[in-house]
């Protein structure tokens, strides 16, 4: 079945979590097949294969056994193995620790290894290592939000003005889809991410990578000319460099993102020239104005750089 | 009952008829020269009184109305106002008291009004009266007009003259330019903090504000009138006139933790999530990296920031083609983050180099 396959399916998992939330569906689903089958079973047999009077006594104990007895039983077994997993679901992390914050329309992420002072900052991108529990605090700065991966966990809300926590073990290495699964306002289905699991040394390397400036290279660049130019560090954070806003993602290593736009767009230069152009256009509501006053060239030449820094 | 009916029924068709020939065989005359009779003034009148009473806000809720802000007001007055209520001392010509009805001298206009009432007044002006609306949907800047209508009464002929006079100009300046003057200076750099200093800015900038004006784009009644009444042509040489001037190394005094404050805001210090870094666009500069693309903003006078900043903050301020930039920006700012980016800007002195 093709709904059920993807980077962004229940049945599809790549972590514990997942699988044990899957493992969880399909034990209620054959107790509920068993059970469907049972009193299916039993009323075609009362009304077509025996249909006859039943003395009182009978009729009673068919009330109290199957009415009332049976629920019971069956219920509270099926809570108890709910109940059994649900520590499991929300395990402390056993050393990186990462802090989402939802936004209108994206996702702030920062990266806290073990020991660290400051934050490794990212977005709309969550990558994992694979084999250890990652901690993930969640937090909202203007709504309520909801943090979704189906295939490595359950969802959690984000809230504005506490932090939810949550913890993911990946099992397997892939890319995965993950979706803000509460309304948040006019593009809130527009408000996706990607996960990426790595290997633990290949996400170690990511992270040391990922936690550098901008590249020297890039800040000689016309490109970084044309950012400044425009402003754009009144919003956006190219660490090292004097662009240091915090309103919107920080762009340091954006070309090394798979996707732009919280998972709307590929990261690609037309898209990113698109996208600075007129972001409305591909996403209602969004706080980033759009640049249709620029040269075209130049705002060319600036997709092209932004590609660029990976 | 029936004869009622029928009765009142007739009676409506014939006003009707009677008003439908008035209006279409012009029975009525509209001569001016015919004038009212006095039955008519009285009802006229009796109803703009009263709607202005029934309409403007309550006594008391009037800013502070400072001499800034009435030397301000003044040569708006000159410019737009004085050609039918004249100045103090002054008659009106006999072409202004041929109208119907004829506008009043200036103190008797003002009579006994009160400031929010005259505010009203200006704002909205008076339906078939030639008293026109205020030119422009802001109604801040009304107050500087009410606040030299409230001295008018007790104003000689030599102070006006001298609060609303133009500045002697240079041979071979550009047309306009001593009209500009009277409210900007003549180097840009008015010493009035209710009228932006002008010497900070680039050429271009002037330009594409001057335009944004003329056009609409940007809302403000004292600069709507300004930028309307100077030839079109001459906009642009009275931009490079003001840009010519170099910027004046004065800063005010301003409030130290309030600036410091807006120093943060305006460095992302705070990792505020919803305010932008001012200094991405407006500077200062810390290198030779050309930070863009708004004005300078470093020595502009603080409340003049405060007040722009307020009204970007109420979508009331548009401007050139970036200025949804500015819009966005300022949407979530408070009235804390305003008083504290004004004094922080307000206090820099102003940077050598026009942007």
């Amino acid at each position: 079945m093709s709904g059920c396959e993807g980077p962004q399916s229940v049945f599809r998992t790549g972590g514990s979590d997942a699988a044990q939330l899957e493992h969880l569906f399909l034990v209620m689903l054959a107790g509920a097949v068993v059970l469907w089958l049972g009193i299916n079973g039993l009323f075609y047999y009362a009304s077509r294969v025996s249909a006859r009077p039943v003395s009182r006594a009978r009729v009673e104990a068919l009330i109290l056994g199957g009415g009332v007895g049976l629920p019971v039983v069956v219920l509270t077994a099926l809570l108890v193995y709910g109940l059994s997993i649900m520590p499991d679901q929300r395990a402390p992390g056993d050393g990186l620790r990462l802090r989402v914050t939802g936004e209108q329309f994206w996702w702030r992420v920062e990266y806290w290894p073990e020991g660290a002072e400051a934050p490794v900052v990212s977005a709309n991108e969550v990558r994992l290592p694979v084999g250890r529990r990652t901690e993930i605090e969640l937090a909202a700065t203007d709504v309520i939000h909801s943090f979704w991966l189906p295939a490595l966990g359950g969802k959690t809300d984000l809230i504005p003005g506490r932090v939810n926590r949550m913890s993911l073990e990946p099992t397997e290495v892939g890319t995965w889809r993950g979706q803000c699964a509460e309304f948040c306002g006019l593009s809130h289905a527009l408000m996706a991410f990607q996960a990426i699991t790595l290997e633990e040394a290949e996400f170690g390397a990511w992270l040391a990578r990922e936690a550098q400036g901008l590249a020297p290279e890039a800040r000689t660049a016309e490109g970084y000319a044309i950012f400044t130019a425009q402003g754009c560090g009144g919003c956006h954070a190219l660490r090292g460099t004097e662009a240091r806003g915090t309103v919107g993602p920080d762009l340091t290593h954006v070309g090394g993102r798979a996707t732009l736009a919280a998972g709307i767009l590929p990261m690609t230069a037309d898209a990113l020239t698109d996208w600075i152009r007129d972001p409305a256009a591909f996403k209602p509501g969004v706080e980033m104005p759009g640049y249709d006053h620029m040269d075209p060239d130049e705002l060319a030449t600036l997709a092209l750089w932004l590609e660029g820094l990976r | 009952m029936r004869t009622v009916v029928w009765t009142i029924a007739t009676l409506a068709l014939l006003g009707l008829l009677a008003g439908g020939a008035v209006v279409s065989f012009g029975l009525y005359n509209i001569a001016a020269r015919a004038g009212h009779w006095p039955i008519t003034a009285w009802v006229l009148h009796t109803t703009y009184r009263r709607a202005v009473d029934l309409r403007a806000p309550a006594p008391g809720t009037a800013p502070p109305l400072t001499e800034e802000m009435a030397r301000l007001g003044v040569r708006h007055f000159d410019g737009a106002c004085r050609m039918c209520h004249a100045a103090p001392g002054q008659a009106r010509t006999w072409t202004i008291r041929s109208m119907e009805p004829e506008p009043p001298p200036i103190a008797e206009a003002v009579g006994d009004w009160s400031p929010e009432e005259l505010h009203w007044i200006i704002y909205n002006g008076v339906k078939m009266s030639g008293m026109p609306h205020w030119p422009s949907v802001r109604e801040d800047d009304v107050w500087a007009v009410v606040a030299f209508l409230t001295r008018v009464q007790e104003m000689d002929a030599e102070t006006y003259a001298d609060w609303a006079a133009d500045p002697p100009v240079p041979p071979g300046a550009p047309t306009g330019l001593a009209y500009c003057a009277g409210c900007h200076g003549l180097d840009g750099r008015s010493g009035n903090a209710r009228i932006p200093r002008l010497d900070l800015q680039s050429e271009a900038y002037l330009a594409q504000a001057l335009q944004s004006f003329r056009e609409g784009r940007r809302e403000s009644g004292i600069m709507a009138q300004a930028a309307s009444a100077v030839p079109a042509e001459s906009l642009p040489a009275l931009a490079a006139w003001f840009a010519s001037v170099p910027p004046a190394p004065e800063a005010a005094q301003v409030d130290e933790d309030l600036a410091a404050r807006g120093e943060e805001l305006a460095w992302a210090a705070t990792q505020d999530p919803e305010v932008p870094a001012c200094s991405g666009c407006h500077g200062p500069e810390e290198s030779e990296v050309r930070r863009g693309p708004g004005p300078a903003l470093a020595g502009q006078h603080e409340s003049y920031l405060a007040e722009q900043l307020r009204l970007w903050r109420d979508g009331l301020r548009g401007g050139g083609p970036a200025a949804e930039l500015m819009a966005k920006a300022a949407q979530h700012l408070d009235e804390t983050d305003i008083a504290a980016l004004a004094a922080y800007y307000a206090g820099l002195e102003p940077e050598a180099e026009r942007r």
